[in-house]
């Protein structure tokens, strides 16, 4: 197993070399750098930046270099946790990052908690209960909230909050304990304005997992073994959670691989909805100012993202399936 | 006035002129400032500072303030102030730099409440000009200090000169205020508040630069000042630090937003990293400035702006009453929600207008390279002047500006000393008829339907608009192109994004251009929009490029184009203000009837959202980013009134 996970972690470095050349070329491949996209905002605000002063601060900061050159610099310091400059918050790209991204898989693993909190249970009572009142009732829920896009859900959450209650529901904190020391309250006021956000992430994936879940222990509860443990006599309490939810589950896993990066990205929109001070809004400010090594290493920390979700993915089917096996 | 006026028109010129009359009120320190105001006899400070004081970190009031006489008193707008407070605001990041940097406008001569009055004092108390206008000489504050208690004096802005602005590792050519003849000033320090800026020739522009560039080093992205803090920056100078070899610490070091920079603006920046949501900035316990009580200025404490991605964010912010004062990145169209929630919220809404000539602005390219027969029918005057003649305004004003723009020619709104009255309505009556009349003078005849003109050459004409702008503004230049197409022109418009168009419109490959006609006070610091001045002069970019780089590069301008370029070469060297007016609003009368640019409607209105409680804050106003809206308000006398 050791073996197993240092095969796969090794094997993660090839993989990341190719995703960086592929996200190298994908943000070179609007027309103009950082520079054109920053004079023509200025512009478009009223001030003139002059072209000469733009090509000063072109060879300033390396641009008017060969690409190929800007991308074996920009690599070549990932040994060193370096992944570049930002043009335009002035930083190290690790500096501006390193809260955001902290931040940003906070979010995504409460709501991946969430997220199984909620489709386990109601999956088993679901496909326990097929075709009942309550199933029906859950499963055009399940629907809705499938259909329903998050940005919409965070919108509408917004609106009820401004309208409703007269509060912002935005941002991280409310503003009295903005700049406040760390405290009970602040902990609660901080978790406060994570739940919501973070549900609202779950939502579709929830019911992904409710239908998957659904499915699978239909299918599950038909097989020979399950009615083998009936007819040894065990009760139906045992024979679903003990027997049939550990095989049916399994698809469950294997999804949660593809579910981190899917969160992420996710939590783009709605971090601007929201204003969170996630990842997203930087990363989406990043690629419309052309902050080439800003926005690729975000690219970069997605590709990783879900190649560590795979991998954990693999790892806990090897836990709960007797089955699977690696060498 | 002539007969032809009808009466609407006759009630909305009368309004203007009551409009006029209230923002008199408004600006009760019509004149000198600093001569008006008598000195107060003694000198307070906010609790927050005289906290520090007490406790043994900050030294006494006295010491800080410059020298008596030279103390700079502020008239408040409509009241003294109290102490206190915490003005939250809201900013889109760096790149949106002005909602900070405009707060905080501190330049050596400042631009007027009052945009018809002159050039105010700043750092610098008063100038003199050597007989031949080629000598300006500044007499600077006595005992001003850097935020953090240094001395600034004359040697700041040696620095600037010396090590930035004639460095070309940092500007690649300096600003060309500072350049007359194509020769750079040379500057003379007197002593430690005096300095003399002599010039080749007679430079009648540098007043208004030193209210516009004369900022501390650099003004963000702009990259433009006139002094920096050089007892902190030497340290991460080349020339000063040998261990440094490049200049990227040094730009770092050098930002605005950086907190361990000192500054001389009232609230520079105490808390922020790059990235973080918030950006807060506290009072200047070294700031120079007092009110006519003696108490020391600012009169709020602390500055606190979130950043917001977009308006939308912005709004909502402001709907759940976290804002206490902002116009910025505020939409029109969300006026009647800010006024639905004006009551709980405790907000006053109201309307400021922006200083454009025109929202949109269409430029039919007199330069264009792409197609010779096209150019010379964007030459002709006669077919200008059709195009503005077959716009029907008032319909882009009800749809696009909810009535709120004022159709007004192009180039200067009537609160700008460069306004002229005479030509305020030149072809600004819709009048296809007429329209057709002089596009049948610039030789384009109908084609044989009777639906499109016809180019010289026999092939029916046909431009394409390029634009970069969105929303209203959009729908503006759709309802241009229907008009046009309904007398023949056939238009076709081509939208983009702001990183394309701006490419292809300085490189002179647009056929009409278009942007906002902003600059409609202060258009001569910039005159991009009057004459072709540079590559951003989309009437024609490439004989802006000839003006810009004395022939070098670009092509020769023809006709009233290259004649108006010589009137600008005059008032460059003009230093007696009322002639330079003169030659000004004769430039901006030349624009309005060579028809230059096509225009829509003006100053249209932004919402601004004021806290009940928060006071001095004028109701009319026009704001520019010339002149640096609201930094020329004096945003130091703004206040929290404690009930």
């Amino acid at each position: 197993m050791i073996a197993f996970i240092i095969r796969r972690l090794l094997a993660m470095i090839p993989t990341l070399f190719f995703v960086s050349i592929a996200t190298f070329i994908i943000i070179q491949l609007p027309p103009g750098d950082f520079l054109t996209s920053l004079q023509a905002l200025a512009a478009s605000s009223g001030s003139g930046a002059d072209k000469a002063a733009m090509d000063n601060l072109r060879h300033q900061y390396g641009l008017d270099q060969p690409k190929w050159v800007r991308y074996v610099k920009w690599v070549s310091g990932f040994p060193r946790g370096d992944f570049g400059y930002s043009f335009e918050w002035k930083r190290p790209v690790r500096e501006l990052i390193a809260d955001r991204l902290g931040l940003t898989i906070l979010l995504s693993v409460l709501s991946l908690v969430l997220m199984w909190i909620v489709a386990v249970p109601v999956g088993i009572y679901s496909a326990t209960h097929q075709y009942s009142g309550t199933d029906n009732t859950l499963t055009a829920l399940a629907f809705l909230g499938l259909s329903v896009p998050d940005f919409l859900l965070g919108l509408v959450y917004v609106f009820i909050g401004l309208f409703v209650f007269g509060a912002s529901v935005t941002g991280l904190f409310s503003q009295r304990f903005a700049d406040a020391p760390w405290s009970a309250g602040k902990v609660l006021d901080l978790s406060n304005h994570l739940f919501w956000p973070a549900l609202i992430l779950a939502v579709a994936g929830m019911t992904q997992l409710i239908r998957i879940l659904r499915g699978s222990m239909l299918e599950v509860v038909g097989q020979q073994f399950v009615r083998t443990a009936r007819a040894k006599g065990l009760s139906e309490q045992v024979v679903i959670h003990k027997h049939a939810v550990r095989v049916a589950i399994n698809p469950l896993v294997s999804v949660m691989g593809m579910q981190l990066p899917q969160l992420i990205s996710g939590a783009t929109i709605l971090g601007i909805v929201l204003s969170l001070p996630t990842t997203g809004p930087m990363f989406i400010r990043a690629l419309t100012s052309q902050d080439m090594y800003l926005a690729g290493t975000f690219l970069l920390f997605l590709a990783l993202m879900l190649m560590v979700g795979n991998l954990l993915a693999d790892v806990a089917l090897a836990a709960i399936d007797p089955r699977i096996r690696y060498q | 006035m002539t007969t032809g006026i009808d009466r609407r028109e006759f009630l909305r010129v009368a309004a203007l002129g009551a409009a006029g009359a209230v923002s008199a009120v408004y600006f009760p320190t019509r004149g000198a400032r600093g001569a008006l105001a008598a000195m107060p006899e003694k000198y307070t400070e906010a609790p927050l500072l005289a906290g520090l004081v007490k406790q043994g970190k900050l030294p006494p009031l006295a010491q800080r303030l410059p020298a008596a006489d030279d103390i700079l008193v502020v008239k408040p707008i409509e009241e003294i102030g109290q102490y206190g407070g915490t003005w939250r605001l809201v900013w889109k990041g760096p790149a949106d730099f002005h909602a900070y940097g405009r707060e905080n406008y501190e330049p050596v001569l400042r631009w007027p409440r009052d945009p018809k009055d002159p050039i105010q004092p700043g750092l610098a108390k008063r100038w003199q000009f050597s007989d031949d206008g080629k000598t300006l000489t500044l007499f600077f504050r006595k005992g001003l200090k850097w935020s953090d208690g240094k001395p600034w004096t004359v040697d700041d802005i040696l620095f600037w000169w010396q090590d930035i602005e004639t460095n070309k590792e940092l500007t690649a050519a300096p600003h060309a205020e500072w350049v007359v003849d194509g020769k750079p000033m040379t500057l003379e320090k007197v002593d430690d508040s005096t300095i003399r800026l002599k010039f080749a020739g007679p430079n009648g522009l540098v007043l208004q630069m030193l209210a516009f560039h004369g900022n501390q080093w650099p003004l963000n992205f702009e990259r433009f000042g006139f002094f920096a803090p050089a007892h902190y920056l030497r340290q991460f100078h080349p020339k000063y630090n040998k261990d440094i070899k490049d200049y990227k610490l040094f730009n770092e070091k050098a930002d605005d937003l950086n907190q361990e920079r000192p500054a001389m603006t009232p609230w520079p920046v105490s808390q922020y990293r790059p990235g973080d949501a918030k950006l807060v900035a506290t009072r200047n316990p070294y700031y120079w400035k007092v009110d006519p009580q003696g108490q020391q200025l600012p009169y709020i404490d602390r500055l606190e702006l979130t950043l917001v991605e977009n308006n939308e964010a912005a709004a909502t912010l402001a709907l759940s009453c976290q804002i206490d004062m902002q116009y910025r990145s505020m939409d029109l169209k969300k006026f009647p929600l800010f006024v639905q929630k004006s009551g709980e919220c405790g907000y006053r809404v109201y309307k400021w207008r922006s200083a454009q000539g025109s929202a949109v602005l269409f430029w039919p390219n007199q330069s264009y390279g792409g197609d010779p027969v096209l150019r010379k029918i964007f030459q002709d005057k006669n077919f200008r002047i059709a195009l503005s003649l077959a716009l029907d305004r008032k319909k882009i004003n009800a749809v696009s500006y909810l009535y709120q723009g004022i159709i007004n020619a192009p180039s200067v709104v009537p609160d700008s000393a460069y306004f002229v009255p005479e030509v305020a309505k030149t072809y600004q009556d819709y009048n296809p008829k007429s329209a057709g009349e002089y596009l049948d003078k610039a030789g384009l005849k109908l084609s044989p339907d009777g639906k499109t003109r016809l180019r010289p050459d026999g092939k029916s004409l046909e431009v394409t608009i390029e634009t970069q702008l969105q929303g209203a503004d959009l729908d503006a230049v759709q309802l241009a192109a229907a008009d046009w197409n309904a007398v023949g022109v056939k238009a076709v418009v081509k939208t983009m994004s702001r990183d394309l168009y701006w490419p292809r419109a300085t490189g002179n490959e647009v056929q009409i251009a278009t942007w906002f006609g902003d600059r409609g006070i202060e258009p001569f610091v910039d005159p991009i929009y009057i004459f072709p001045f540079d590559e951003r002069s989309w009437m024609a970019p490439a004989f802006g490029t000839y003006y810009k780089t004395n022939g070098q590069k670009g092509e020769k301008p023809v006709g009233s184009l290259a004649e108006m370029q010589k009137m600008y070469d005059q008032f460059k060297v003009t230093v007696d203000r009322a002639k330079q007016v003169a030659i000004g609003k004769r430039l901006v009368q030349m624009a309005v009837e060579e028809c230059m640019a096509i225009n829509t409607v003006g100053a249209t209105p932004v919402p601004l959202i004021v806290k009940n409680n928060f006071k001095n804050v004028p109701i009319q106003y026009m704001q520019d980013w010339i002149i640096m809206s609201p930094g020329n308000l004096d945003t130091i006398q703004f206040f929290f009134k404690k009930s």
